[in-house]
């Protein structure tokens, strides 16, 4: 499921990017936004797959802090309130541009992040990502598994990323006990 | 459907029992008998505004009242947000947690899942009222101030003194994800359980996890949406109307 962020002013034209957004059934949950304010919690929070921003939003934070917030992999849309010219980039979204138009650009834009899911998605664990559980189970952080195992912080951490993603769980102690009813650990070994 | 401030109230409650969650944070008693919203609101000294914008949310969900909701009188929010954090613990919380208890006693539980499930669920408790504990005590109090020293209704100097170095940016620092757990609890009822005899019962704990993570959702974006917005923006004005003096 794609999860979108939609930050726009305009009651009107969320009503109808939602409906153009809600005829795809790849489409989960949409988190709308009317300001600028709060950007950056919510898509540290919700890591939106698709990030759908009016300019006047973007423009309103020009110092585009939460620009480095963005989760790993998401797309951007913008949504431009004035006509486009030709041949403008495939991510503009124009107020002005027809369903048709619009659902095209927005069909490509999930395609792209569909074709990228795919590619991760498989889920049962690899016997690596198991044996990172295991450790990060044990309470061990990313640094001491990474010089454990003799590979980078980075790795241990796209690592765990998968097992958040395979497992949806995030909280160590959440893995914690997924590692003990799985049998990747045993009760007595934590404390 | 708009809701108007002429409507019954307990026609209100009808059109979407999901409203009764504002009704009892507000601490409205029932027995509403013909009267309207404006007169229910009236009667318990409550802002008919901050009420209208949170039921009109509750009721078409696409549509947060966001602006409103901020330039409104910060201490109706933190009065809400209290009253939830209130339900949370005296309610909500331990409800599953005897659920939980409960699944112990089933005979189909796999050695040790029940209890590995209340020991996650009572670290959880222990994070959530530590963390409701420093909104409590700290955040909303020092929202209230920011509100009352606007208002005149306390000194600046007083102000200045009690908090000299506390910012709402602090209270960020620590602002942990509190639906995070509630989430992943559910993942593992859900995905990673063998799934236990006694349905009825495992259901309700599930609708009642769900429950808990949705308002909890809610309870966050209002916290971080409207709150922590609000409070950056009467520093601001704390800030420029002592530079102005």
């Amino acid at each position: 499921m794609v999860s979108v962020l939609l930050a726009e002013q305009s009651y009107l034209l969320r009503k109808g990017l939602i409906h153009i957004l809600r005829q795809f059934p790849e489409v989960g949950e949409i988190e709308i936004l009317g300001s600028q304010l709060g950007i950056g919690e919510v898509l540290q929070h919700f890591e939106p797959d698709l990030l759908i921003v009016n300019s006047a939003i973007t423009a309103a934070s020009p110092d585009k802090k939460w620009d480095s917030l963005l989760p790993e992999g998401c797309r951007l849309l913008h949504i431009i309130n004035t006509g486009l010219p030709q041949g403008a980039p495939e991510n503009q979204l124009s107020i002005y541009d027809s369903k048709v138009a619009l659902t095209d650009k927005i069909s490509k834009a999930l395609k792209t992040i569909s074709a990228d899911k795919a590619q991760e998605e498989s889920e049962e664990l690899t016997p690596r990502e198991k044996l990172i559980l295991q450790h990060v189970a044990l309470g061990k952080t990313n640094k001491e598994i990474a010089a454990d195992l003799f590979i980078s912080t980075h790795t241990v951490i796209s690592h765990r990323k998968n097992i958040t993603r395979k497992l949806d769980i995030k909280s160590v102690s959440g893995l914690t006990v997924y590692a003990i009813l799985n049998g990747i650990i045993n009760m007595e070994d934590i404390s | 459907m708009r809701i108007h401030a002429d409507m019954k109230m307990a026609d209100l409650v009808h059109l979407n029992f999901e409203v009764l969650a504002v009704v009892q944070r507000l601490q409205i008693p029932f027995g509403f008998k013909d009267k309207t919203i404006s007169d229910v609101c009236r009667e318990h000294n409550i802002n008919v505004d901050f009420f209208l914008q949170l039921v009109q949310w509750f009721n078409e969900r696409e549509n947060f009242p966001q602006e409103q909701l901020i330039q409104g009188d910060a201490q109706w929010l933190v009065r809400y947000l209290h009253h939830t954090h209130q339900c949370y613990l005296n309610y909500q919380i331990p409800r599953i947690e005897k659920e939980i208890e409960f699944l112990e006693q089933l005979p189909d539980m796999p050695d040790h899942s029940a209890r590995l499930m209340l020991e996650f669920f009572r670290e959880y408790i222990r994070e959530f009222t530590e963390h409701i504990e420093d909104e409590e005590n700290t955040t909303f109090p020092y929202i209230l101030a920011l509100g009352n020293t606007l208002s005149g209704n306390m000194d600046l100097e007083t102000f200045r003194k009690r908090y000299k170095t506390y910012t709402i940016d602090k209270y960020l620092e620590h602002h942990s994800d509190l639906e995070e757990k509630v989430f992943d609890l559910q993942s593992i009822l859900l995905r990673h359980l063998p799934p236990p005899s006694s349905n009825c019962h495992f259901t309700n704990l599930l609708l009642e996890i769900s429950r808990l993570g949705n308002d909890l959702k809610d309870h966050t974006l209002l916290e971080e949406n409207v709150l922590i917005p609000k409070a950056r923006q009467m520093e601001l004005e704390l800030n420029q109307g002592s530079t102005n003096q």
